[in-house]
């Protein structure tokens, strides 16, 4: 009988082990709760980037430093892993108390009333541009605070002895010029080009350059019912210029889409000329690549219109409706937020800021010469819309766009598609 | 029909005592399986259970209720371009690697078998077997810095030998092979090491009647070897192809189902929606459309290649 009653044992171990995975775990909440000696523990997520994270920890230990009674665990998650993490902590009810979150993802949690709305949001949105906001917003209310203004249009990085042995002095100030520069630019080594002459193709910017495209030609790319409208004329003339630089002018392609390294990787190895990125990735040239042999320069309009362009919210911190703690994580972003702070923090991560105040300060110019440019069109930037999947709707421009670029759709095929897809995935979310 | 019974005193003590073996027996056997069932039970079939159940909601983690669609998300499947064109790419990168995975460990298994030094022999199969050893995970990130357009360890052949490099994983030309690549490289170890368990197991003396009647090596190969290792091959099949059909860490950190979702199987776009798009319900349906092919395709393997014989 002695081996049956070790297998009872071990079936009641299994058991155990079963029930113990089965049930919720405890909530983050638990753990941050203040103790004994009054002590409270805050835990924070963010996603890994050198730059962001070196930024946060100096806050972090700031804050520390002024309140002796809060400590701070800070846990980073990469990029491709982070929203997937933050869902499942999040449906799991073990959020972190104090989330980085991009704008985009906000209005899925804030709509399941996953977060706390910031006190006053009356007041403190009128200190931040319209743009990075609007993720943060729903019903007026503010749940959230943004760290960044994330601007992908506006500014490209150049090379200006690339352009001075073609013989230009000065970066492209039309359209047309443009594209002029762009094909003057390009070298090609048998079909393979070399060094592209205005390279756009990323994830990010297909997109946002066509809406932005879009937005120039003072047109609109948003029907009724939070459904997108590409069936304009503005949307297929914006459309048949980007395919055209590829199809036709060839200042770039499709061989390095999708690949591991950014455009602004091939940029700043010399493999092109121009490229349009946003300003954030001047930290990567800088301190990674240790080069400064380029500039970061206005990207001309379309049209006669000034040059808007469609942005998203970016990075800002969120506290979750499930913390134990949320009057502490409310006011270490207050802390966050402030001028000061926020000012280091952008400064630090080459962000554009979100905060009014901090991007009207000569000060912060002074430190970040390469902004320039950026800070100028901070006021064309409309919020890019009530986008359901950000994900989706880039990856549904993204692929068409590809398919229109080597032939296999027509311009207004490809628009069509784009637009049933995004539509039918709008509806989706809205149940 | 005949009882037998008890004559005497003896035969019933031996008569109880039997049946007393017989409950500690089963009580053996229920204690014994309890555990595994349970975790099988837990882990296994209430979350199939869980899925279908899931399947007829439109569901989203981060919301509080799921919505009732009914059939909905499997009819959607019909007009999801992404969908149809994911279940493409995976038949087509389980129909090449699987065949190309069975030829080349069948006759790498055969020359193995025919090494007569057995530290030798032992070489070989422990040298084939090692990257099976490897985490999939690992060896697709490794395989991914050799496949790397400006530093990778092709390309830098390609250009010793003054060809144009090629974009491996970024190409929609190639991506799909990249990856089979990549997968037969790590996985073929394991069948080697089956059929050449197999390949001792049939008699030598099957071998040696067919040479006295002057067969040839491949009249041997297709008459004797093939038909002998038929129980191995369907369980190589059958193996191979279900781990296939569920192929994913490879995808996921090489090519995320890029370009075009040349690379998007089925079982990274189901990743895709559940947790990145959050449709778990259509996730789910995708999943349970997913299993009922896998099973099917198994079943039939498994009638076809029944085998009758014993030797």
């Amino acid at each position: 009988m002695r081996i049956p009653k070790f297998m009872l044992m071990l079936a009641v171990v299994c058991m155990v082990f079963v029930a113990t995975g089965c049930t919720g775990s405890s909530k983050s909440g638990d753990d941050t709760n203040a103790n004994a000696q009054g002590k409270v523990k805050l835990v924070l997520w963010s996603h890994q980037e050198d730059q962001i994270v070196n930024a946060y920890k100096e806050i972090i230990s700031k804050y520390e430093a002024l309140h002796p009674e809060t400590t701070i665990e800070y846990q980073t998650f990469p990029y491709d892993v982070y929203n997937q993490k933050l869902k499942a902590s999040f449906s799991a009810a073990t959020p972190p108390d104090v989330a980085e979150m991009f704008g985009t993802w906000v209005p899925n949690y804030s709509r399941n009333d996953l977060l706390v709305e910031i006190p006053d949001s009356e007041t403190v949105k009128q200190a931040y541009y319209e743009a990075p906001l609007g993720g943060y917003l729903r019903d007026g209310k503010l749940y959230g605070l943004p760290l960044e203004y994330n601007i992908e249009n506006g500014g490209m990085l150049i090379h200006p002895q690339m352009l001075k042995e073609q013989g230009y002095d000065q970066p492209p100030s039309t359209w047309t010029e443009l594209v002029e520069y762009a094909k003057k630019l390009t070298v090609k080594n048998g079909n393979a080009l070399q060094v592209k002459g205005f390279d756009f193709v990323s994830s990010d910017n297909i997109t946002f350059t066509f809406l932005s495209l879009i937005l120039q030609q003072n047109a609109s790319f948003w029907g009724e019912n939070e459904h997108v409208n590409f069936s304009t004329s503005e949307a297929e003339k914006a459309m048949s210029a980007l395919v055209s630089l590829i199809a036709d002018d060839q200042v770039a392609d499709l061989t390095t889409f999708g690949g591991e390294l950014d455009t602004s990787d091939y940029f700043f190895r010399g493999n092109s000329a121009m490229t349009y990125r946003g300003p954030w990735t001047i930290a990567a040239g800088l301190n990674n690549y240790k080069v400064n042999d380029f500039e970061y320069v206005p990207v001309p309009s379309f049209t006669d219109n000034p040059p808007s362009f469609a942005a998203e919210s970016g990075w800002g911190l969120t506290v979750a409706k499930q913390s134990k703690q949320q009057e502490a994580a409310l006011d270490f972003i207050r802390f966050f937020s402030e001028k000061e702070n926020l000012e280091s923090w952008n400064t630090e991560t080459f962000t554009v800021p979100a905060k009014k105040e901090i991007a009207e300060d000569p000060e912060y110019l002074k430190n970040n010469p390469y902004m320039k440019t950026p800070l100028e069109v901070l006021s064309l930037g409309q919020w890019i819309g009530p986008v359901a999947d950000r994900d989706y709707f880039f990856k549904q421009v993204n692929d068409h766009f590809q398919l229109m670029v080597t032939g296999r759709l027509s311009v207004k095929e490809g628009l069509a598609k784009i637009e049933q897809a995004i539509n039918d995935n709008q509806d989706q979310h809205k149940r | 029909m005949s009882v037998a019974v008890p004559s005497n005193k003896t035969d019933k003590v031996k008569l109880a005592g039997k049946a007393a073996g017989l409950r500690a027996k089963r009580r053996f056997i229920t204690i014994s399986l309890v555990p595994i069932l349970l975790l099988f039970g837990v882990f296994a079939f209430l979350p199939i259970i869980w899925s279908l159940g899931l399947s007829v909601y439109q569901y989203d983690p981060l919301g509080s209720k799921a919505l009732f669609v009914g059939a909905e998300n499997y009819l959607r499947m019909m007009n999801d371009a992404v969908f149809l064109k994911s279940l493409w790419v995976t038949f087509r990168f389980v129909a090449i690697t699987v065949l190309v995975n069975i030829i080349l460990t069948l006759f790498i298994a055969s020359a193995i078998q025919r090494v007569r030094i057995p530290w030798l022999k032992n070489l070989f199969r422990t040298l084939f077997f090692l990257p099976t050893i490897a985490p999939l995970a690992g060896t697709a990130i490794v395989w991914s810095t050799m496949f790397n357009y400006n530093n990778g360890l092709f390309n830098i052949i390609l250009t010793k030998l003054h060809m144009t490099p090629i974009q491996w994983l970024a190409d929609p030309q190639y991506a799909l092979y990249s990856v089979i690549l990549m997968t037969l490289w790590a996985d073929i170890g394991y069948n080697i090491v089956l059929f050449i368990a197999g390949l001792d197991s049939i008699p030598d003396m099957y071998y040696e009647a067919a040479r006295l009647e002057g067969a040839g090596r491949w009249r041997i190969f297709f008459q004797i070897t093939l038909p002998l290792l038929r129980r191995t091959l369907l369980f190589v099949s059958v193996t191979t192809v279900v781990s296939y059909f569920q192929a994913f860490p490879q995808f996921q950190i090489m090519t995320k189902g890029e370009p075009f979702n040349e690379t998007r199987v089925l079982a990274l776009h189901i990743y895709d929606q559940a947790f990145s798009s959050s449709n778990m319900g259509y996730a789910s349906a995708m999943a349970t459309v997913f299993l009922m092919i896998i099973l099917l395709i198994t079943v039939l393997q498994l009638r076809w290649g029944r085998t009758q014989w014993e030797h």
